[in-house]
């Protein structure tokens, strides 16, 4: 067979109660019975089998002055649904309805018909009650797991290192670094922070790109401070942990109060997404939406806040070290802006911005260096001034904040509209 | 000649819509050049591979609609504004009134029904200069037009009701409908360079025919064995009413600027017709053209003095509600109390689930309407009605069902293009059908044809022929030779040949000739070559192509460029 019947084959009629339906019909016909409840048509037809009247005529049936409007009753639901005649043809061509047919009532074809049928059906329906959506919310649980396994494996890894010594300490190092670097692409990749299409060549380019400068951008905060106060000393003399009084600093507690905020940053970041989305369904218009989108963003940028803020303190109690506030509240607010707007398809401005922020904070250390050389210790001055005078955290407080502000203003914009919020696969 | 053959979820794919038939017209025509470009429906079918291809097939080009390649490209603020232009006037022709409609019988302007065109063609050329159409077909830009056409004056009432998720839903859609238009297809050594371009249906794969002939001036052959927006309308939905009403106004517009720009349509059957002369094709247009199926099959059946048992009735066919085999029992209930020797042989399989609870019922209602019969007190009795399945010992061939039986029966209630009925012909077995789907159109006056739902009718009609050997001999032998005319593999190739050359000489694709060093060679065509104007009398709706503006007869285009081709020097020459 070609096939091709198949391709001009009106739709069966839906559901297997359409044959039960129409059998039961008939045995109503034959029977004379009016009511035979549907399931019964078998036991009903064999009665009428064996019944002595073999010759009796169909008692004739549906003689409603108004033919139509049985026919309309009997397809209510596709008149009711139906946004144009066609599609009322169409579904009355699926149950079998032809242009001979049609005349019966009293019309030239089908298309006709269905005109007739659709402008009676469009009166009724001014009335009836728009039926509400609500997107089901998924529940899926798994990443919520997931993002606490990033501070979890650091925190150990912290653990370890200030617990062994020698070989075990390099081993408990590179393990628990790879370990937590891969925790935090899981986290990343599953749950409210991973990339809706996250198969767009353009955004696999700019995510490569922002993953190099996160891991930039957490070791500065890692190891930064330290080597620039070792440098504006004069030194660094040693690598940083080669010995107990190294001049190089570490600054354990911000990294880990990054990665343990992994959690209420997909927090703060399903809070966001599946607030907006209810306003999506709620709202009016695009620009009602904007304006009642906007308010959520800066609540859940400011629930991570001071999340972090907290965890924070607790780092820095539970380490014994200061918690540097400044630079790492910065730091995370810059990440969690870029995270929100790749999440959400937008990853043009933060790969953009990460890459500026660390090459600024590059920048500022290679200065220092660059001042050691002869004749250019003015290129020092200004990094050293401000290390002198407020501490070594102002460069990348200052540069992460500069960031996150100018990404703050751009994802009020952009994560406040509607197509950043458009369900992803839809069926057609 | 060169055809482009464009298909959607069809040919080559192993699973594609009738690729059988597609195949048998590049097998059958061998003496063209065919390309084809294929659009995926899904991954899996993509995954299923190719059938194999036949020399003709010079290359196949394939490209997905189940997914959406974003280039990365950011549009500035000139192609922004352009997008914001097109976008919007595409909104606004989804959301005004629609073509066709009762309301407003033929007073659609022609510029009204341009508009969708213009910016259709528009976006595309945006998609071809710049690229980044699918960013921007899902940006905020996209969706504020929509918003804004919705809430525009004169708009649709179910348009606007539209609230922001119908927004979306709707942008999403219109991404993945226009998909085509960011292919890489409409290059000169791509759709460019073919003499035609045969669309194997309408919606998605003729739209990039349309782009073919907006930019190249490629003639457009449209085939619709199945009429596209139908089985559009047909796919039931849950999304609101806005979202229906708005995808509507969009398959039903791009239906009517295909059948518009097309140079010829090819409906399958008069149901098929029907649907197209209702979305505004032009009847001049329009030349049906039966599906082919293979008669060679059938050729001893068909061939051979009747040798079948004259009590016989046979039904083949797939088995689903939609054939109503329980008026088929009910009219044999009818036929054994005259005629108590018949006997009804039902074969074909259940296709699903729906099919096989159908069959379980129509097993228990033929069990309960006629007991097991024997011969004599002494042997093992059978029931009247039997079920059988194509492949077993008795019924080894499809031929063999219906050569089992003196006459064949089709019951559907609903039924496109009855496949099952043309075998029979080809059979030349006498049939008696019921009026649904193009059954009328098939049979002719070679078989009988009885209302649908109407056991007491039908079993009258069997009864007819039962009766009378020498009438069913008549319709059978009228049959063969009607299908044999009609329904075969030839004349559905041969129709096709004949329109491939009858377009092409409507519509010569006049190519500049470079010399060697790729300059254009001036007077390499003669001016006699192109006689401008209308070469036969005023109905004649299609005109040769690069010809001036006056004799095109269509409207022209307000607002858009002409249309960049190849021929444009020549033409110059010929003027």
């Amino acid at each position: 067979m070609s096939g091709l019947g198949e391709l001009d084959r009106p739709g069966a009629p839906g559901g297997a109660e359409a044959w039960d339906e129409r059998s039961g019909e008939w045995v109503a016909e034959v029977g004379g019975a009016d009511a035979v409840p549907e399931g019964t048509a078998v036991s009903a037809v064999s009665e009428q089998a064996h019944a002595p009247a073999p010759n009796r005529r169909p008692t004739p049936r549906r003689t409603a002055a108004d033919p139509v409007k049985a026919l309309m009753h009997r397809h209510r639901e596709l008149c009711e649904r139906a946004v144009d005649p066609l599609e009322i043809a169409a579904g009355l061509e699926a149950h079998g309805v032809t242009d001979r047919t049609a005349t019966r009532f009293r019309h030239r074809d089908v298309f006709s018909l269905a005109e007739e049928m659709y402008a009676r059906a469009a009166h009724d329906e001014e009335t009836a009650p728009r039926p509400t959506t609500l997107t089901p919310t998924r529940a899926h649980t798994s990443w919520i797991l997931l993002t606490l396994l990033p501070g979890t494996l650091c925190a150990a890894t912290v653990a370890a290192l200030r617990l062994t010594h020698g070989q075990a300490h390099a081993i408990a190092l590179a393990v628990g670094v790879l370990a937590a670097v891969l925790a935090l692409r899981a986290a990343l990749t599953r749950g409210p922070l991973a990339p809706t299409n996250g198969t767009l060549p353009g955004s696999a380019r700019h995510s490569s790109g922002s993953r190099a400068w996160t891991c930039w951008l957490v070791a500065y905060a890692l190891l930064g401070d330290g080597l620039l106060e070792a440098a504006v000393a004069g030194g660094p003399d040693a690598l940083p942990g080669a010995s107990a009084d190294s001049s190089w600093a570490v600054a354990t507690a911000p990294v880990l109060a990054l990665s343990l905020a992994c959690a209420p940053a997909a927090w703060c970041a399903h809070l966001f997404a599946v607030s907006a989305r209810r306003r999506l369904d709620t709202s009016r218009g695009l620009e009602d939406f904007t304006a009642s989108a906007r308010p959520l963003l800066l609540g859940a940028f400011a629930l991570f806040l001071s999340a972090l803020s907290a965890l924070l303190a607790v780092c820095g109690v539970v380490l014994g070290e200061s918690p540097a506030y400044a630079q790492t509240v910065t730091l995370g607010a810059l990440l969690l802006l870029a995270r929100l707007l790749t999440a959400h398809g937008f990853t043009h401005a933060p790969a953009i911005l990460l890459g500026a922020a660390a090459a600024a904070e590059a920048t500022a250390l290679a200065t220092v260096f660059a001042g050691r050389l002869p004749g250019c210790g003015f290129l020092a001055t200004p990094v050293e001034t401000a290390a002198d005078t407020w501490g070594p955290g102002t460069v990348p407080t200052l540069v992460c904040s500069v960031a996150a502000l100018t990404l703050l203003v751009h994802a009020t914009r952009t994560l406040t509209r509607a197509s950043a919020h458009a369900p992803v696969d839809q069926p057609c | 000649m060169r055809i482009g053959l464009l298909t959607e979820g069809g040919y080559p794919y192993v699973s594609g819509d009738a690729r059988l038939w597609c195949d048998r017209l590049v097998r059958g025509l061998g003496q063209h050049e065919f390309e084809v470009y294929a659009l995926s429906r899904s991954e899996r079918q993509e995954a299923e591979g190719w059938i194999p291809l036949p020399s003709q097939v010079d290359r196949v080009i394939t490209a997905p609609l189940w997914t959406a390649e974003d280039d990365g490209v950011h549009y500035g603020r000139r192609a922004r504004r352009r997008f914001a232009e097109c976008y919007g006037e595409l909104a606004a022709a989804l959301c005004t009134g629609r073509p066709g409609d009762p309301a407003a019988p033929g007073e659609a302007p022609a510029a009204e029904a341009d508009r969708f065109g213009n910016a259709l063609y528009g976006l595309a050329e945006l998609a071809r200069d710049e690229g980044g159409l699918v960013g921007a077909l899902r940006s905020e830009t996209a969706v504020r037009a929509l918003e804004r056409a919705c809430r525009a004056p004169g708009a649709l009432r179910d348009a606007r009701e539209a609230r922001v998720p119908d927004l979306l839903a709707v942008a999403a859609h219109l991404e993945r409908a226009l998909r085509p238009l960011s292919l890489d297809w409409y290059e000169d050594d791509g759709l460019g360079s073919v003499d035609l371009c045969h669309a194997t249906s309408g919606g998605p794969a003729a739209l990039p025919g349309l782009l073919a002939r907006h930019f190249h001036g490629v003639p457009l052959l449209v085939t619709e064995y199945g009429v596209r927006l139908r089985t559009h309308y047909l796919a039931a939905t849950d999304a609101p009413p806005a979202v229906r009403a708005l995808l509507a106004a969009f398959h039903g517009r791009l239906a009517a600027e295909t059948y518009e720009r097309a140079a010829v349509i090819t409906p399958g059957n008069a149901h098929a017709r029907r649907w197209q002369e209702r979305c505004g094709a032009d009847r001049t247009k329009l030349r049906t053209v039966y599906p082919g199926m293979d008669a060679s099959r059938f050729a001893e059946v068909g061939e051979s003095a009747e040798s079948a048992d004259a009590d016989t009735l046979v039904w083949v066919g797939r088995i689903e509600p939609a054939k109503d085999l329980v008026s088929l029992l009910h009219a044999f209930a009818e036929i054994r109390k005259e005629e108590p020797k018949t006997r009804l042989r039902i074969v074909g399989a259940p296709a699903d689930p729906e099919g096989t609870a159908y069959l379980g019922h129509c097993k228990a209602l033929a069990a309960q309407l006629f007991p097991d019969e024997a011969e004599g007190p002494h042997s093992v009795g059978d029931n009247p009605v039997s079920f059988e399945e194509i492949g077993g010992p008795e019924l080894p061939t499809l031929a063999d069902a219906y050569a089992a039986g003196a006459v064949t029966v089709l019951s559907s209630v609903v039924e496109g293009f009855p496949i099952s009925l043309v075998e029979a012909m080809f059979c030349g077995r006498a049939t008696v059908s019921t009026d649904v789907g193009a059954v009328v159109e098939v049979i002719g006056g070679t078989g009988l044809v009885v209302p649908p739902r109407n056991p007491r009718a039908l079993g009258e009609a069997c009864l007819a022929l039962l009766r009378d050997p020498e009438r069913r001999e008549r319709l059978g032998a009228a049959a063969r030779a009607r299908a044999l005319e009609l329904f075969t593999v030839e004349q559905n190739t041969t129709a096709f040949h004949g329109i491939y050359l009858e377009i092409v000489s409507h519509t010569p694709v006049r190519r500049l000739v470079l010399d060697d060093t790729g300059e254009p060679l001036p007077f390499a065509v003669p001016a006699e070559a192109h006689v401008p104007g209308r070469w036969t009398g005023p109905a004649a709706r299609v005109v040769a192509r690069g010809g001036p503006a006056w004799a095109a007869g269509a409207p022209v285009r307000a607002g858009s460029a002409m249309p960049a081709t190849h021929a444009t020097p020549a033409t110059e020459g010929a003027r």
